[in-house]
């Protein structure tokens, strides 16, 4: 099993969700999240006055498959997140060792 | 009345209930402890058990009364074998051991017992126990009335809080919410507490009759914890399905009936905690009734309650409704049961008054402006008579849409959008300072209110959509109070454009140029953008408590400032190139003049432009003054010349009169339209006709040069600057990139008498042009932005270092 940890735009949200459903993926973990990555932050001057806006509001998408579906569902999600632009985000892939549905103590993928 | 069901009979269902357990308990009594009974214990059933009204999977309350504590640490054993064999039998215990004198004592931490107690039904054993606990209760609660009262006083407000004070809720906790069963509940212990029976103390308060909303909030939590088989009393959406089937109802007349019930008792519940409360506290009774210094000719208040001086007023003149909204909205205090009787009695005739078309509309702007508007607004609600002004409202009172994250009815959202929007100011949400400041900067707070007030009016009606819905029934009520243009144009463009700015922020890239400017043309002005901003604001923090995180507020926050950067920017370059005009002298005029003027005009006003123009061929200049509001617009056409802006400025300061807003455009051919509003604060034109006269006179001798601005201006008292730490850091900021032929000062200092003559002179002093201006002050603060130029093209390098200096040093003084 494998979890996929994307940062990515806020407005790319409903568009991943959507990509994400169509093949079947239907759970994962969202968070509102800030951070920079190589977009940085930028100023913008109102009224007179600077705003440092360092950290830019994205988008956690928390959610594990199975190994057979790793590449399908990062395809899905990179195809919907991309606009070609400096802070379409990051994807993260980690191992997990368990997973286990507290209701019903199913372990591994059937947990999923 | 509630619809005809096929209700689950509460009545028989909880005493059935309640005699199986009885039972079940005195079972397992006599087995551990009867035997040793007249050793000093007694078995007694508190809370709900005690009541007899025990839900099916409800726990069971009962209290062990033991003679000594020692006779108590003495039986563990057995207590432990009883309360074992009940658990065995399925039943969720609560248990506590006292004696009698441990009943009788108030501590902070078993405030809950001695409450408990107060719905004590004797089971079995020791009756000389009991009896000891009989002579004491009565002679505790009487001498603890008042602790009492406070202390579940205090809860009560505790346990509203959790739901945002509203019963307002889609899915609501039949017993916990406002509303709930535990309001019943709360009724009944007070008039316990009052020493009286529950008739008696409702005839006392005078409450609304409660059986039926009993029966109903009754029926369904029995349903609720029937189908959960646990102690469940939330109403979720798939458990109104199921309940409505149960009882042949539709969803939405369940949902109406148990609105209908939650409202009646959470008046009740508010009416008694209040009458309790005030006569509890003597001190708090004489704040209150301090309160009545506010009274009027119309109303007095005593005991924080409104009551109308002359009743029968109403009947003769129902203009007198619309005062009391204004006085609710300006004092903050509640109609009285008396008041919202006679209110009920005359809410039909003043129906058919207000369904015919009065000009109200300044009573009621008055009235939404006023800072107790939500609270007004909410009375409102709650006794028709909202309903009575604006019946287009009627059809989202407690109106259920389903939807993962809305948690209110439509007119509760409505609501509590509005307060967001008149609370901000002290708002400590995380994110809400910069719209706080916003709406510093907005004037007509109650035009925000009303669009807000009608923003989803049209919810429920899908065949319509309810943007169009909304708008639609905004229409005909602007029509019949008689609102004018300009405000009708406001409250349509909010209600149109109200999801634009979630849309954005959920659906568009904020850095893509493409959305500001889309934004931008959405919002066509500064000023209607602002307004958006904070109608937006107001909608998505009234979607759920935590809707509006700090997280969504920043992006909101972005989303303005690059759109308010856009539309700034967008003054300088786009200009009108052929504007559809009705003469070749029309298209001249306007041509050159940036995009804005166009919409931040009406035909009216570009006709009376023209006017001015025709009149300034003449003699150079042509100057009109007219009263707007509480404040004066002076508008003035005039050949381009050095110092032109400048000298009006300083002319207006000159007269002591105090510049709010100004608005400079130049044309291709070289004429200028200059707009500025500004107060009177010492009143010198409305006490002295003929000061209007000179006023204009001066002006025009001022931009044809013939009089000295800075000789009148000496003449001027200067007024001392505001101490250390009120004063505004002065800015000056100079951006070349913002437009393509002009360079954009943007200056933010402390407001005073004269600084614009001073900032406008100082640049006209560097032979700079002043192409476009924007004034706008907000408190103390002034923020001005100019588009200069010199010899037609943005100013040199070393010229905007110096005019930056120049201008600091004029702002330190």
């Amino acid at each position: 099993m494998k979890k996929i940890e994307a940062i990515i735009q806020p407005f790319k949200m409903d568009p991943v969700k959507e990509a994400l459903k169509s093949i079947g993926i239907d759970g994962m973990t969202i968070t509102e999240v800030r951070g920079h990555g190589r977009q940085k932050g930028h100023k913008e001057v109102y009224r007179g006055q600077e705003y440092n806006v360092d950290l830019l509001p994205k988008m956690k998408v928390e959610l594990v498959v199975s190994d057979a579906r790793l590449d399908e569902v990062l395809k899905a999600l990179t195809a919907a997140a991309r606009t070609g632009k400096i802070g379409d985000g990051k994807v993260f892939v980690y191992d997990v060792a368990e997973a286990i549905r507290i209701r019903n103590d199913d372990r591994g993928d059937a947990a999923l | 009345m509630i619809a005809e069901t096929q209700l689950f009979d509460p009545v028989r269902a909880l005493a059935e209930r309640t005699s199986a357990v009885d039972a079940l308990v005195l079972s397992a009594w006599q087995q551990h402890l009867a035997p040793d009974a007249s050793s000093g214990a007694a078995l007694l059933a508190v809370g709900g058990y005690g009541r007899r009204q025990l839900f099916p999977y409800s726990d069971i309350d009962l209290l062990l009364l033991f003679g000594s504590e020692k006779s108590a640490t003495g039986r563990k054993s057995e207590i432990s074998g009883f309360l074992q064999q009940l658990w065995d039998a399925g039943l969720r215990v609560s248990q506590s051991v006292r004696t009698p004198a441990e009943c009788a004592e108030l501590h902070d931490n078993n405030i809950e017992l001695s409450i408990s107690l107060l719905d004590q039904r004797y089971l079995a054993g020791d009756a000389a126990v009991y009896g000891a606990l009989l002579g004491k209760l009565p002679r505790f609660v009487h001498g603890q009335r008042d602790a009492l009262v406070r202390h579940l006083s205090r809860m009560t407000r505790e346990r509203h809080a959790k739901y945002n004070g509203t019963f307002h809720h889609l899915e609501p906790n039949v017993k916990e919410a406002p509303g709930g069963l535990r309001d019943l509940q709360l009724v009944s212990w007070l008039a316990q507490i009052a020493g009286t029976t529950p008739q008696a103390f409702a005839a006392t308060v005078r409450l609304p009759e409660l059986d039926e909303p009993r029966r109903y909030l009754f029926a369904l939590r029995g349903y609720l914890h029937h189908r959960a088989k646990r102690d469940s009393n939330v109403l979720t959406f798939d458990a109104q399905e199921w309940v409505a089937e149960q009882m042949g109802v539709g969803e939405p007349a369940l949902m109406s009936d148990y609105f209908r019930s939650a409202r009646a008792v959470y008046r009740a519940a508010l009416r008694a905690r209040e009458v309790e409360e005030l006569r509890a506290s003597s001190l708090f009774a004489q704040f209150r009734d301090r309160r009545s210094r506010v009274s009027n000719a119309d109303f007095t208040v005593a005991r924080e309650r409104v009551y109308f001086r002359a009743p029968q007023q109403l009947e003769a003149e129902p203009a007198l409704l619309l005062r009391l909204v204004e006085f609710v909205a300006r004092h903050g205090v509640r109609l009285s049961l008396e008041a919202e009787q006679r209110l009920a009695a005359q809410l039909p005739r003043l129906r058919t008054y207000f369904a015919s078309s009065h000009p109200i509309w300044p009573e009621i702007r008055d009235a939404l402006s006023l800072a107790n508007a939500p609270l007004a607004l909410r009375s409102a609600h709650e006794t028709g008579i909202l309903g009575t002004l604006f019946p287009e409202l009627e059809a989202i009172d407690c109106l259920v849409i389903r939807d993962f994250y809305h948690r209110y009815t439509v007119d509760e959202h409505t609501l509590v959008a509005i307060q967001t929007l008149v609370e901000l100011p002290g708002s400590k949400n995380a994110g809400a300072a910069p719209f706080a400041n916003l709406l510093s900067e907005v004037e007509q707070r109650g035009l925000l209110v009303f669009a807000l007030l009608f923003h989803d009016a049209g919810k429920g009606r899908p065949q319509e959509g309810h943007v169009d819905a909304s708008l639609r029934l905004a229409e005909g009520a602007m029509e019949r109070i008689r609102m004018p243009a300009p405000e009708r144009d406001t409250v349509r463009f909010l209600i149109r454009c109200h999801l634009e700015l979630s849309a954005a922020m959920n659906g568009r890239d904020p850095f893509d140029p493409a959305t500001a400017r889309y934004l931008a043309h959405v919002a066509g002005t500064v000023e209607n953008l602002k307004r958006l901003t904070l109608v937006t604001y107001a909608d998505i923090c009234a979607v759920n408590p935590t809707a509006m995180s700090s997280w969504r507020a920043e992006q909101l926050w972005q989303l303005y400032l690059l759109t308010y950067n856009e539309l700034t920017r967008e003054l300088e370059t786009e200009r009108i190139e052929e504007a559809e005009a009705d003469s070749p002298e029309q298209s001249a005029f306007l041509e050159g003049f940036p995009t804005r003027y166009l919409r931040t005009h009406t035909p009216a006003d570009m006709e009376r432009h023209m006017r001015l123009e025709q009149d300034s061929r003449e003699r150079g200049v042509a100057v009109d003054l007219e009263k707007a509001g509480g404040a004066y617009r002076l508008t003035l056409v005039a050949r381009d010349r050095p110092f032109l802006f400048a000298s009006v400025a300083g002319t207006l300061s000159s007269f002591g009169l105090n510049i709010l807003k100004a608005e400079a455009f130049a044309n291709r051919h070289g004429t200028v339209l200059d707009t500025f509003s500004f107060e009177d604060p010492l009143r010198t034109l409305e006490l002295n006709p003929s000061e209007v006269e000179r006023l204009q006179s001066t002006v025009e001798r001022a931009v044809l040069g013939r009089a000295d601005v800075r000789q009148l201006l000496r003449s001027r008292p200067r007024v001392a600057p505001p101490g250390r730490k009120a004063r505004i850091q002065p800015a000056v900021h100079i951006d070349d990139e913002a437009s393509q032929s002009a360079t954009l000062i943007q200056v933010v200092a402390e407001d005073r008498p004269g600084l614009l003559y001073d900032i406008a002179s100082t640049i006209s002093s560097r032979d700079a042009s002043i192409d476009v201006v924007l004034i706008d002050t907000e408190a103390h603060k002034a923020i001005d932005v100019f588009y200069v130029t010199a010899g037609g093209r943005k100013l040199a390098a070393d010229k905007q270092r110096d005019l930056e200096q120049a201008l600091l040093g004029v702002l330190q003084g």
